[in-house]
This record gives structure tokens, sequence and C-alpha cells, in this order.
């Protein structure tokens, strides 16, 4: 018995130092993986899924209740649970014969929810909406006073908009469960423009702004046990405008999408998960270049021990991009998971190949998840 | 099992270790932001108005040089001095003086900050004027001395090609220091020509005439002259030699020229002795103020003439802004970056283009600040050339200001 708790406590230990070094570095890094194909749009959007989720493919996501894509979930939480992630992505982005090597460290994730009635649970949390990192340098010419004029300009934006959001979920009968939840999106974004000319007569530009952004969102699920071992779920979201503002003018009013998903979570024995999911966002009204998508993805997760095994797969479409037709993507995920501290406190890792294409542009990532869950 | 723990959560977090790098090189307009830098040159004529040119800032007797120089058509300039000398008497001891009874000879030592090194038999001519020479001297009150009281010539150019840059028969000597680009003489005045009167108290006053066989004209330094003695000094009936220390700084100098400059017309004048400035109010126009990134500026100005003198007289216009606009005495605002030149060069005719860049961006940062130029040379009073504009009044070539500017960049569209 002491022995356990011994145990048990280095276990709590190590993961609060975990989280500690997960959660140490600056607010404006709060934001998923950014991507080449956001740049002219409204961003990358994020991945609204745990670690564990992800390193299935973002199968089981619409099930999981620390995943912050669905609600309904969260009726089958068991208590007082936190959970935060961490992504380290290394992309490679390919353009016209150009070979682009970026890095860039994330903490998409953080969320807690627990029971506060024998028939409801809440979380609150944040995630990422939409990613807005990024720096572009081009060099080119222009004719000023009758010469040409060589430059190098710098745009640059560094930060997100965050989803923060407030959830309920209540387990109606062992068949039904629903969700509800009130979507707050919040962020902003340090922006420059930079031209630096060779001739030096003329003076650098140098321009910065804070963006900020906001808006609002609802969204509900419904969970269902059709069968002994088999779920199926489906969620919905509106979401409202997002307005940018910058020195409190407003720069920007654009439309957010509706979306709708589903899945599917079969287990025909406990140490054995199969899900699949799939997702509709209606990002074409936020206007021009942006397209509605398609996504979907398929997991495991086989182990109900210490160290369960998951993999994935998924695919889709980019919501921003050039040309006619949406960029697409398409990506495989497998990770697992370490439980210590009875349970405690759960450490799950996880790695992703991920691959975009469209308009000319390819981008190749690796990127590395980590997160911890504690259950005080 | 805990140090396979700590292994196992050192290899994730390094997996997952803070990197970030974003840049990358933009493909556009597809993966650019769809906000572009947009660059708007624009010239202004108008907006410069009310301008006029004020003469008298720094005088010859203020200016930090002494100017000589005779170049025909324009300029017949001499620089004069005057030294006090040490009275009638000489301290030889503690409680012992004796009557001064002359100099052996004086040596004269002063520092050419600027020639024409494109000038042959470049000679200076020293003169013994009366040594009642003031502020009030002109050039015409001294032609009589500058013509009949020649006391030593000294042809530079042989002096400076003489072995050592040493003359052993007159006792002059050169240093030319290549790194200031200046010639420091030594100049011996022998008796003749170095004469100490005790009545005057030893006071001797001389006068500098330049000479060459084109572009004569140089700057000697105010504090470069210095003025020894080698005395000789009645000791108890007899004679002694004292060498007092040398006199480091004239009584008096200034220089004096023919013609004098011309009254302030209608033309914008910058330069000269006594110095002129010129004024320009500028009526900024504030959808470039107020919205806008200055990133370059040029002030166009076109001259009326050209610009008269040798070519070492060239000189530097500099664009000052005010702390507050009151016309000739505008309170001009000296600080190295807020301040924009311009070189001016003896000959030249063509227009002229002053950066002003960092004037205007300073403009722009401040709106309370009055938009008042100034125009005025870097060394005021160191040299007889000057530069005329056109003014705002003269349409067909009044001053512009052609600006640069960037519109503010649309941060937040997508």
């Amino acid at each position: 018995m002491t022995a356990d708790r011994r145990t048990g406590g280095r276990g709590v230990a190590t993961a609060v130092l975990a989280a500690v070094f997960l959660t140490t570095s600056p607010p404006d890094r709060l934001t998923a993986q950014d991507s080449q194909f956001g740049i002219r749009g409204l961003g990358t959007p994020g991945r609204w899924e745990s670690v564990r989720s992800r390193s299935t493919g973002g199968a089981f996501a619409p099930f999981d209740p620390l995943s912050p894509l669905s609600e309904a979930g969260l009726a089958d939480v068991p208590q007082l649970t936190a959970t935060a992630m961490e992504t380290a992505s290394y992309r490679d982005a390919e353009v016209a014969g150009t070979t682009s090597a970026l890095r860039a460290t994330r903490f998409p994730l953080l969320n807690v929810a627990g029971r506060v009635h024998r028939r409801l649970a809440i979380a609150a949390g944040f995630t990422t909406y939409l990613d807005r990192t990024w720096d572009v340098t081009l060099r080119d010419s222009s004719v000023l006073r009758g010469t040409l004029e060589r430059y190098t300009d710098e745009v640059t934006s560094d930060g997100s908009i965050a989803d923060v959001r407030l959830a309920a979920a209540s387990r109606l009968s062992r068949r039904i469960a629903l969700g509800a939840g009130l979507h707050l999106l919040a962020g902003s974004t340090r922006e420059t423009a930079e031209r630096r000319f060779d001739d030096t007569s003329f003076h650098t530009v140098q321009q910065l702004a804070e963006v900020r952004y906001s808006g609002v969102g609802v969204s509900g699920s419904l969970l269902l046990g059709v069968a002994p071992g088999l779920s199926v779920t489906g969620w919905v979201r509106a979401d409202s405008r997002l307005r940018a503002t910058v020195a409190d003018t407003t720069s920007a009013d654009t439309d957010l999408p509706r979306m709708a998903g589903g899945g599917m979570l079969f287990s025909p024995s406990p140490s054995v998960r199969f899900g699949g999911a799939v997702a509709w966002r209606g990002w074409a009204r936020a206007g021009a270049g942006a397209f509605d998508t398609w996504s979907w993805s398929a997991g495991a997760e086989i182990g109900a021990g210490h160290m369960p095994l998951r993999f994935g797969v998924r695919g889709g479409q980019l919501p921003f991009g050039p040309g006619p037709t949406a960029p697409t993507e398409f990506a495989a995920a497998a990770g697992t998971g370490r439980a210590f501290a009875q349970g405690r406190a759960l450490l799950d890792v996880g790695v992703e190949r991920l691959e975009r294409r469209g308009g000319g542009l390819t981008e190749r990532v690796w990127t590395a998840l980590v997160g911890i869950t504690v259950r005080p | 099992m805990m140090v396979r723990r700590a292994t196992l959560i050192g290899g994730v977090l390094l997996a997952a270790a803070c990197v970030e790098r974003v840049s990358a090189p933009g493909q556009c307009p597809s993966f650019c932001p769809s906000g572009q830098i947009q660059i708007v040159d624009t010239v202004l004529t108008s907006i410069i108005s009310r301008d006029s040119s004020f003469r008298g800032y720094v005088t010859a007797l203020h200016a930090p040089q002494l100017l000589a120089a005779d170049l025909p058509g324009f300029v017949d300039g001499r620089a004069i001095f005057r030294f006090n000398g040490y009275g009638q008497r000489y301290l030889l001891a503690a409680a012992d003086t004796g009557t001064i009874l002359g100099a052996d000879s004086a040596r004269l030592q002063l520092t050419l900050a600027r020639r024409d090194t494109g000038a042959h038999n470049l000679s200076i001519a020293f003169y013994r004027l009366p040594i009642t020479i003031d502020s009030a001297t002109t050039f015409a009150d001294l032609a009589g001395p500058f013509t009949d009281s020649l006391v030593r010539r000294v042809n530079i150019d042989t002096l400076l090609a003489r072995p050592g840059r040493k003359d052993t028969i007159t006792g002059d000597s050169a240093v030319v220091d290549t790194l200031n680009h200046v010639v420091v003489l030594q100049l011996k005045f022998d008796t003749a020509a170095a004469r100490y009167v005790g009545t005057d108290s030893g006071t001797v006053a001389y006068g500098i005439r330049v000479s060459a066989d084109s572009l004569a004209s140089i700057a000697i330094p105010r504090a470069s002259l210095v003025w020894h003695w080698y005395l000789r000094v009645d000791s108890a009936g007899t004679p002694v030699a004292r060498t007092p220390g040398p006199l480091s700084a004239p009584s008096f100098a200034s220089f004096v020229s023919d013609p004098p400059p011309p009254p302030p017309d209608s033309t914008l004048a910058v330069g000269g002795v006594p110095s002129a400035r010129s004024i320009l109010r500028i009526a900024f126009p504030h959808f470039i103020r107020d919205s806008s990134q200055i990133i370059r500026g040029t002030l166009t100005l076109v001259p009326v003439a050209p610009v008269q003198g040798a070519p070492s007289d060239s000189f530097v216009v500099e664009a000052h802004t005010v702390f507050t606009d009151v016309g000739a005495k505008s309170p001009i605002v000296v600080d190295a970056t807020r301040t924009d030149t311009a070189v001016i060069r003896a000959g030249m005719s063509d227009t002229v283009q002053i950066e002003v860049t960092n004037l205007l961006q300073f403009w722009a940062s401040d709106t309370t600040r009055a938009t008042t130029l100034v125009l005025r040379a870097k060394e005021e009073a160191t040299s007889f050339s000057q530069i005329r504009f056109y003014p705002s009044a003269a349409q067909a070539f009044r001053p512009a200001l052609q600006i640069t500017f960037v519109r503010r960049f649309p941060f937040g569209q997508p």
C-alpha cells in the first residue's frame, strides 16, 4: 500500500513536471500547426483533438470527452480530468522547385472536464480555431522615380484565434447522451509589413499592427449506443462572423462556417476499438478563395493496458488555397499512452505524417504529439 | 523504474522541444497575404510658400576660419589679424625688468585648413597693417597698406617641394597632415618684418593676401594662429635675448572682401559671408502626414546662377526644421538625426536635391511642429561661395517636394 502510494506520487510528480514543461511558453504559442495554405485565407484551422484522438487519425475525436470536437462524449467522463497538449512540427513546403524547411512548436489544447451531477458533466477549455502564424519574404523590384529599385519584403503574422469552449453533456439513458457547447472566439495577431530597399535613399518601410479577433459559436451533439460495443454520434456547429479590429476599427467581418459531422465507434472487445469519423465544414462562406471541405478519418486503439497502440489515417480538404479547387491533405498517425499513478496521470505521445497538396504547393509535415492528462 | 520513466519523459520532451522557424520565401500571389505594400510617389509644387532669405547670421568677425581668396570676377578676400605684445618692458627676474629694445625676429604658425590642390604657385603675402584694425575695418580702409606694406611672401608650392619641407634660407617650414588634410606652416619674420614697437606695446597687425595661377583660395582656422617673439631686452645696459612664450590667440582676427555680398533679394540665398539662410514654409499634406509612412522626401531647388568660387570652396547645405517659426530668428533644431544635407560644388548650376526624409518623418511623428525648413551652410561663413535658388514666386522654377510614401497596410484582412 505504501509502495503503491509512493509510486503513485512519483507518477503524479512526473506528470506535473512534464505539464510544467509543456505550458511554460508564451501565450501566443497556444496555436496549432500552421500551413502556407492559410496565408491567403483566414488562417489554418486547428484540429480539435487530443493526442489520443489525433493518434488515431482523428477517428476517435467525436467520442473523446477531452477532444473539443463534440460534447456528447463528455457525458461519460468519469471524474475531474484535465489535459494539455503540445505539438512540434517539422514542415517542408515545396513550391516552384523551392523547398523551405519550417518548424514550429504549438500548444493547441487545454481542456478540463468533470461531473457536476450524476447526469451532468461540464467542460471548459480552449483550442485553436485558426492559426495565423506565418512569415513570408519576397524579393522583387519596382520602378520608383524612374529607376528600377530592388527590395525585399517581409510580411509576418504571429498569433492565432482561440476557441474558448464551455460545454455540458448529459446521459439521458444508457443509449443516449446529449451535449451542447458555447464557443467564444478570441485572439490576436501581431502583424508586420516591412520593405527594405537595396537603395538606402529609400528608408525601410516598417508597419505593424495588433489585430484582435472576436466571434461566437454554438454547437450540439448526440451520442447513441446502437448496440453493445457500437456507438454512433453526430454533431453540428454554427459560428457567427469573425470580426477583426485594428486599433478599435473593424478591418474585416468574415462569415464563419457551419459544420456538421459524425462518427462510429466499434469495440468488439474491451481492448480493441475501431473508429471512423467524417465532417463537413462550410468554409466557402468566408469569401473568395475559400472552399467547403470534407474530411474523414479511420483509426484503431488496441490494448487496454498500460501502453495501448493507436494508429489511424485521415484525409480531406483544406479550406483555403489558390485555384478553383480546394487543396487536399492526407495523414497517417500512430501513438501510444502510458498511465502513471494508478491511472491518475496519463502521458500520451504520437507522431503524424501529413501531406498537403494544392495550387502547386506540397507540404510534408512530421509532427510530434505530446499530451498530459491528470485526474486528481 | 524512476530512471526509465525519466528517460521516457525526457525523450518525449526532447522530441517536442520548442522550435520555431516560420519564415519562407513567398510565392505570390498564391501563397502571399492579400494585402500589399503600396508605395506612392508624388511631386508637390504648391505646398512650399512664404519663402524668403536673410543674411547676417555669422559674420567674418565670428567665422571660425579666416578666408583669403583672389578669384577674379568673384571675390578678393584678405585675412587680417592683430597680436598684442608684452608692453615696453620685460620681466627678466622676480624683481627685475628691462626695456624691450626690439625683436630679432618672430615666428608665425598657421594652418591651411583648406586650399585648392589645383592651384599652382600658391603664395601667401603678409602686409603690415595699422594696429587699429577692428570689426569696422573695411576692404577699402586697407587698400593702402595692402599696396605698399608687403613684409613677406611665401610660395607654398615651393616650400612643400623642398627637402624636408624646410627652407633653410628663410627659416620657413611646413608639415603636411595627411590625416586631416591640412598644412601647418612655421614662417619666420625677420627684424624688418616683425618690428617690436614699444610705444605700441609690441602690438602688431598683419594682413594676408593669397595668389596663384588660378583658384587662389585658402582658409586659416582662427585658433591656429600663433605668434612667437624673439626679443632683445636691455639688462643693466646689456642687450640680452629673451624668448617669451608664444601668443596663441590673436587679439583680433577677421577678413575683408570685395565686392561685398549682394543685399537679400527675392531669391533664396544660402552661404556666403556674412552667412545667409533661407526659410521655406511647407504646407505638409494631412493625408500623407497622418496616415502614411514617408520613406523618402526630396526637396528640389533650382539655382538662379552657377555657384562661384574655387572647387575647394564647395560647401554643404543643411536643411533644418525649427522649434518655432518666428521668421528670420527662428531657432533651428540642431539634431543630426533630423538634419538633411546636400553638397554644393563651386561651378554647379544643376538642380539641387536635398533629401529631407528625416525632417518629414519628424514632422509626421509630431504634428505640433512648425513645418518650416531652414536652409543654411553647414559651417557658416567658412566660404565666400553662396548659392541662390529660385523662390516659390518663380512659377517655372519654384522649389518642389517629392515625397515617396507608403499607405497603411491592410492589416487584419484575409
